[in-house]
């Protein structure tokens, strides 16, 4: 029978919520929560404002938006492919933006326009394989993919060869924007107004999504323009991948995992999973940016590894009870 | 009359006023940022093991709260906060330290953490000598904003006569072939611009790969052994890496390997540039030196 | 009620010379069964009926508006395709297979209601698939699959239906089950046009046969005036002999010796 939607999105935002909450009061600088309430309705000690409005806040934020981002991303691209193996960065977006972004810091440049180059990169990358995966009727996903796994390959040999030739200033900036990390992220108000953007186009698109991903001869016999829709989804992951990856470079494992557990959970309907990946993964790279950053401090880890440590585990448990 | 009046208001105001109470200090960093305080630093951060030892011989040692992981020299620095790796520091805690001058390194701390205590308001002062002089010259500029500036200048001064000295006494030495290993995998060595190619050359040596265009450039085996380099150096991570080494006796032809001119020096001398520098260019210089001996 | 004609249609099969141009008129009522040996081209016909693969020459006209001129969502509310091969790579559970049936009948805005999910209930009911509503799809046997894309098909309830080989993987029971589904959606005024391999189907339940050459050659019209052994004997190129059985004439292959 449908799942009804309001009950699983009510949960998961109370949990994005509580992320936040839990983010916000928690750092490597202890400081109570009845003081970090104070900071936030305007009072508070000028280093409590500091760490909790100049440092955590935006740092929350940004994690919530690109995990956000990521594992809606990865979720249009499982529908697109038509496969659930399917993550944000198999088109190779990721690697085009690294591209972007490392050339950047090659030509000396910093800040914004490193990630100005990233997003460049990404949609390059996007354009790159939508052209070359072009053909008669719509795309074979074996055929977007291929081209996609081939041209991601290609830009891999490009990050190894700027990497190699680059001059040892600049190594320790690139491996570090490579292995993603979401301090860098200053301003989260642009991805979070694309995710929020996202979801509303969602709504009534969600319905043709579960239509499509039966198949495009099957979703074409019930009325689905399918070479237009496939190209919006595919426009639209791209977006979003780019502005997460040029917000927090590449963490990997939430596009991935997080729409996969939704769909073990709550089903296949796209109008629920959507929105649910946005809170989820906005959740899950909170949290584990707040681990990453407090639980060895003050040796502060990859973000990426432990969205891994949590997200294997939660999903192994999660398939074994399915089946 | 009240233009007179005024004048005297204004000149005995000036008279009032305790001479250097509020007298800020400027330094020109090595990214060309002019930073000034309004009062020498008492709270600084040294983030990276480099500019902790730097400050540390400007006389500002009990002046840093913070510290980046592998700050081990002086080993008073050991007992200081840690920040994290320079990589990747945990910035909450070096704000609760609340630091009023932060020591960078340019190619060390990343760009983005650094925009972020600039966008705070804090002083940021980036280094990295490129040579000898420099490392007087930052030494010299860090006391300055640490209000600890005859300490600092005495030991520049110090250091300064110590290379000079080293510089006359090998000043018309024989030309002797050398070849600074680096690392090891992949292999690694210096070319005339670094701050260790400076080194070599004080001491009379020639970098075989002095003329090379990268300052770390990765090199081929068979390239050191076309080079046939007289004697070879080898510096790396940690005190004991002597089989850097002995992988060279395996190329009998080597003139560094006939004539057994396979020397260590414990890279902490010669891998930061500190004042330390000083100690391990003598020990360098004198390894030279055998290997002058040897020839005959 | 909707009618679909073909003008003077030429499929397009890739490497096969222009066949016979197809005029046919697919009416109310009609049950057209679609005969002829693998690779004759029924499958790219029954694709190209629906709009799905372009034409070589000629039209499809769908009540006296071309196919091309049309809009998908309009199409799709008056016709309908059971497909031989299906993907079913994604998962999806038996209910939301049949539900996605109504998609055409729904504005982007709305979400199922009541009413679309009884109707999906019901067809899954007729069916006989509803006890295996919240199974996911690639857990269930081939017969059962199949039951379920009709069980789609019923729930969107165009006015043409077009099936390709809809007894594929049924059991007798449902082989009949399907044909009589079939024989009512025709008595309410519906159309059928399916592609059979079993040209016993064909002769028991068709009103209307179209009998399709592998050189493209074609002809159509009513079963009794279509189902000649002749012509079946050289569309198949095998010897038949014919039995009557209640009414209706059964073709059964002979090998050459007798």
């Amino acid at each position: 029978m449908m799942r009804p939607i309001a009950l699983p999105l009510s949960v998961l935002a109370i949990a994005s919520l509580l992320s936040m909450i839990i983010s916000v009061g928690v750092g490597s600088v202890a400081i109570s929560p009845a003081e970090v309430w104070s900071v936030l309705i305007g009072d508070g000690s000028g280093l409590q404002r500091t760490l909790v409005l100049e440092l955590r806040l935006p740092r929350t934020l940004s994690a919530f938006a690109t995990g956000g981002l990521l594992a809606v991303a990865g979720a249009l691209m499982q529908v697109l492919l038509r496969n659930p193996l399917a993550d944000p960065y198999v088109l190779g977006l990721s690697g085009g933006a690294a591209v972007g972004a490392l050339f950047a810091m090659l030509a000396g440049l910093g800040g914004a326009l490193v990630s100005g180059s990233a997003f460049a990169g990404a949609m390059l990358a996007t354009v790159m394989v939508f052209g070359l995966a072009h053909g008669t009727g719509s795309w074979s996903p074996s055929r977007l993919l291929l081209t996609g796994v081939v041209v991601a390959a290609g830009w891999g040999a490009v990050i190894t060869l700027m990497l190699a030739i680059s001059p040892a200033r600049e190594l320790p900036g690139m491996l570090y924007w490579l292995m993603g990390d979401v301090s860098y992220a200053r301003a989260p108000w642009a991805g979070l107004g694309l995710l929020a953007l996202v979801c509303l186009i969602v709504i009534p698109l969600g319905r043709s999504l579960n239509v499509l991903a039966r198949g495009p001869m099957q979703a074409a016999a019930l009325g689905i323009s399918v070479r237009p829709l496939e190209w919006l989804i595919y426009v639209l992951a791209s977006l979003l991948t780019a502005t997460a990856v040029t917000m927090a470079g590449s963490i990997g494992f939430v596009g991935l995992i997080v729409p996969h557990m939704l769909r073990l959970v709550l089903g296949n309907d796209q109008r629920l999973i959507l929105p649910a990946c946005a809170l989820a993964g906005g959740t899950l790279l909170v949290l584990a940016d707040t681990l990453a950053r407090t639980v060895i401090a003050p040796e502060q880890l990859p973000v990426g590894v432990i969205t891994a440590l949590l997200g294997v585990p939660t999903f192994l448990y999660l398939l074994h009870r399915s089946r | 009359m009240i233009k007179l009046k005024v004048l005297a208001v204004m000149l005995g105001w000036m008279l009032l006023v305790p001479p250097g109470l509020a007298a800020p200090v400027c330094a020109t960093d090595d990214l060309e940022v002019e930073v000034c305080l309004d009062h020498p630093a008492k709270r600084i951060a040294a983030l990276s093991p480099g500019a902790t030892e730097l400050v540390w011989a400007a006389g500002a040692g009990d002046q840093v709260v913070a510290v980046v992981a592998f700050s081990d020299y002086p080993p008073a620095a050991k007992n200081v906060t840690s920040v994290g790796s320079h990589t990747r520091m945990d910035m909450e805690r070096l704000l609760q330290l609340q630091p009023d001058l932060v020591i960078g390194w340019v190619t060390g701390n990343p760009s983005e953490q650094m925009a972020i205590l600039k966008e705070m308001g804090m002083p940021v002062f980036s280094i990295e000598p490129r040579s000898f002089e420099a490392v007087s010259h930052t030494i010299e500029r860090i006391s300055v904003l640490a209000g600890t500036e005859s300490a600092g200048y005495t030991e520049a001064e110090r250091f300064r006569q110590g290379i000079s000295t080293l510089k006359a006494q090998y000043d018309s030495a024989d030309p002797v072939r050398v070849f600074y290993q680096v690392w090891d995998e992949p292999l690694m060595t210096v070319n005339g611009e670094h701050l260790i190619g400076e080194m070599i050359e004080l001491c009379g040596g020639d970098n075989v790969f002095g003329s090379l265009a990268r300052l770390v450039p990765r090199i081929s085996a068979e390239a050191v052994v076309a080079a046939n380099p007289e004697a070879i150096l080898a510096g790396g991570m940690g005190e004991e890496n002597r089989h850097w080494l002995t992988r060279w006796t395996a190329f009998p032809t080597l003139a560094a390997t006939t004539q057994n001119n396979l020397f260590f020096i414990p890279p902490s001398l010669v891998q930061r540039p500190t004042p330390r520098m000083l100690e391990g260019t003598r020990l360098f210089c004198e390894k030279l030196e055998v290997a002058r001996d040897r020839r005959s | 009620m909707s009618t679909l004609r073909t003008c003077d249609l030429i499929i397009n099969v890739p490497g096969r010379p222009d066949g016979f141009a197809l005029n046919m008129s697919i009416e109310p009522g009609q049950i057209w069964g679609v005969l002829g040996p693998n690779g004759a081209g029924k499958t790219t016909l029954l694709h190209t009926l629906a709009g799905l693969l372009p034409t070589r020459s000629g039209q499809v006209i769908l009540n006296e508006a071309p196919l091309v001129e049309l809009k998908r969502r309009d199409i799709a509310r008056h016709l309908g395709l059971v497909f031989q091969e299906r993907q079913d790579s994604f998962p999806a559970t038996v209910m939301e297979t049949a539900l996605i049936g109504r998609h055409p009948w729904l504005s982007p805005w709305e979400s199922e209601k009541g009413d679309d999910q009884k109707c999906a209930q019901q067809a899954l009911e007729a069916m006989e698939v509803d006890h295996l509503s919240d199974r996911l799809l690639s857990t269930l046997s081939g017969g059962e699959r199949q039951r379920v894309a009709i069980a789609t098909l019923m729930t969107q309830n165009p006015d043409i239906w077009l099936l390709d080989e809809p007894t594929n993987h049924l059991d007798l029971h449902h082989q009949v089950k399907v044909m009589n589904l079939l024989r009512n959606q025709a008595a309410e005024n519906k159309a059928v046009f399916m592609c059979l391999h079993d040209l016993n189907l064909a002769a028991r339940w068709c009103s209307h046969v179209l009998l399709l050459y592998p050189n493209g050659d074609a002809c159509w019209g009513s079963a009794d005036t279509m189902l000649k052994p002749s012509a079946l004997e050289q569309l198949y190129n095998q010897k038949l002999m014919t039995v009557q059985v209640d009414g209706a004439p059964v073709f059964v292959p002979v090998s050459a010796g007798v």
